[in-house]
């Protein structure tokens, strides 16, 4: 049986209080995992990055992990995630089309021209193809949310992180923001496999959402 | 009585503390120049392109300004008072000790340090405080490789090309302030380069990397250093430049030290 693409084994974030994330991401599939600012769940997608260690257990990404790994292979292993952290974290010195070009820039092979033609094609689709020159202080949170989409989207990854991805955008904008991240179709198998660390899925949104968690009371808990 | 000892004992760790972090971080940048992908060359020369833009370029006119007034007072002044004395020829050796050698790497790097060290640790700062740093790592682009190596270079260039400028401007200064005090430009490049020696050359070059290396690291150390909240951003840069700058001076002496 193939690994799945994220597994999280006994990993507890924290000090005791903190929950016990036991689960897994299985391939194709959008799992969230709801929780308080005071679950630690803020810190999962760090933790299956390997950017910050857990106090016990261990996260495995398709089988590997990131933790354990030297520093230029962790990196290398990332470029073929899509990771949209909480705080959007664009360069604020560049603009969005530059931010969104940037991965491609440094983790491929491809032509100038090339990188500048499949960035506009991410913009074109999540829609910010007329903010491309600006940069992202002179644009609205649902632009820059956008953008920061697309900068993980840009490698086109199978699995992408997604941390807190709809704050501050109405639920309309969430549900085609989701769409787009899934891409693809469900009788083709090809939709990306997706994991949702938040404090809130909208109502619109649950029956985009496979699998749900939620910490309740200190422990995670399958939501049917 | 023991709580005096104590202090001293603490400020000593700091420092040893903050030394060793530095070295550290320098030996990380060593490395991360080998471990740079092929395909992020690209992008770092571009930023390092920009950053000697910034660094170096821009503050050509404020280094020839700060220079031409510098060598034009010092040297109006020496023609001067040395000619009462018939001892001319000791401006070529006041030019090129103390202008070239001394007073020039040390005001080009205190300039860089004050404009573009507290640039680049407000910078990274904010960088920091902003998410920008996790989000580079979580993309697989590792920050000493986009962030760092591109200043840390950019500093040690422009510093360099600097220093060859602020030269270059006292010496022609020196020239207008001695021929308009009467003496003739033969004699005047005749004293000046008579004056120079191999040793001036390797030291100026010494100095431009040790001066651009202090500046490269000591701001990216506070800037990257910072917790992550929006307030350590002027702490960072004033951290940076006091630490640039009396790294500045004491390596100044060591120089010295090194060389009489």
């Amino acid at each position: 049986m193939s690994e799945p693409p994220l597994l999280f084994s006994e990993v507890r974030v924290g000090p005791n209080h903190h929950p016990l994330f036991n689960f897994e991401v299985p391939a194709n599939r959008c799992v969230s995992v709801v929780g308080d600012e005071k679950s630690g769940l803020d810190k999962l997608g760090e933790i299956a990055l390997g950017l910050v260690a857990p106090a016990s257990g261990r996260a495995l990404v398709y089988g590997e992990d990131l933790s354990a790994m030297s520093n230029t292979d962790a990196l290398a292993f990332r470029r073929r995630l899509g990771y949209l952290p909480a705080d959007d974290g664009l360069m604020q010195n560049l603009t969005l089309g530059a931010n969104i070009a940037l991965p491609l820039q440094f983790g491929s092979n491809y032509s100038e021209s090339a990188i500048q033609s499949r960035t506009g094609i991410i913009m074109s689709a999540l829609r910010i193809g007329d903010s491309a020159a600006r940069r992202p202080a002179e644009v609205s949170e649902v632009v820059r949310r956008r953008a920061a989409t697309a900068r993980a989207l840009a490698f086109d990854p199978e699995l992408v992180i997604l941390e807190r991805p709809f704050d501050g955008i109405t639920n309309r904008a969430a549900l085609e923001l989701l769409q787009i991240v899934r891409g693809g179709e469900t009788s083709q198998g090809s939709r990306r496999t997706v994991l949702i660390i938040t404090h809130h899925v909208p109502r619109d949104l649950s029956s985009a959402v496979d699998v749900s968690y939620r910490v309740i009371e200190g422990e995670l808990r399958l939501e049917t | 009585m023991i709580a005096p000892i104590v202090k001293i004992g603490n400020v000593v760790a700091r420092w040893v503390s903050l030394v060793g972090a530095l070295a550290l971080l320098l030996f990380r940048i060593v490395i991360a120049w080998g471990t740079l992908p092929t395909a992020g060359r690209r992008v770092v020369r571009r930023v390092l392109k920009d950053q000697i833009w910034f660094t170096a370029f821009q503050a050509i006119p404020l280094i020839a300004i700060l220079s031409a007034i510098l060598s034009f007072l010092v040297i109006s002044q020496a023609v001067q008072e040395l000619g009462r004395l018939g001892a001319t020829e000791l401006i070529g050796i006041l030019i090129v000790i103390a202008i070239v050698r001394e007073l020039g790497p040390l005001l080009t790097a205190l300039v860089v340090a004050g404009r573009s060290g507290t640039a680049m640790a407000s910078e990274l700062a904010t960088n920091r405080a902003m998410g920008e740093i996790k989000a580079l790592e979580g993309m697989g682009i590792d920050p000493l490789h986009y962030l760092i190596l591109p200043r840390f270079v950019g500093a040690i260039v422009s510093v360099f090309v600097l220093i060859i400028v602020f030269d270059l401007v006292a010496v022609t200064s020196g020239f207008v302030a001695a021929s308009s005090n009467g003496m003739s430009p033969e004699r005047y490049f005749e004293i000046v380069l008579g004056a120079l020696s191999f040793q001036d050359s390797w030291l100026t070059v010494a100095k431009g990397i040790t001066f651009g290396t202090v500046i490269g690291l000591v701001p990216s150390y506070y800037g990257l250093a910072t917790k992550g909240v929006s307030t350590d951003v002027p702490i960072a840069s004033s951290r940076a430049v006091v630490g640039s700058i009396l790294a500045i001076f004491l390596l100044s002496v060591v120089f010295v030290a090194v060389t009489l």
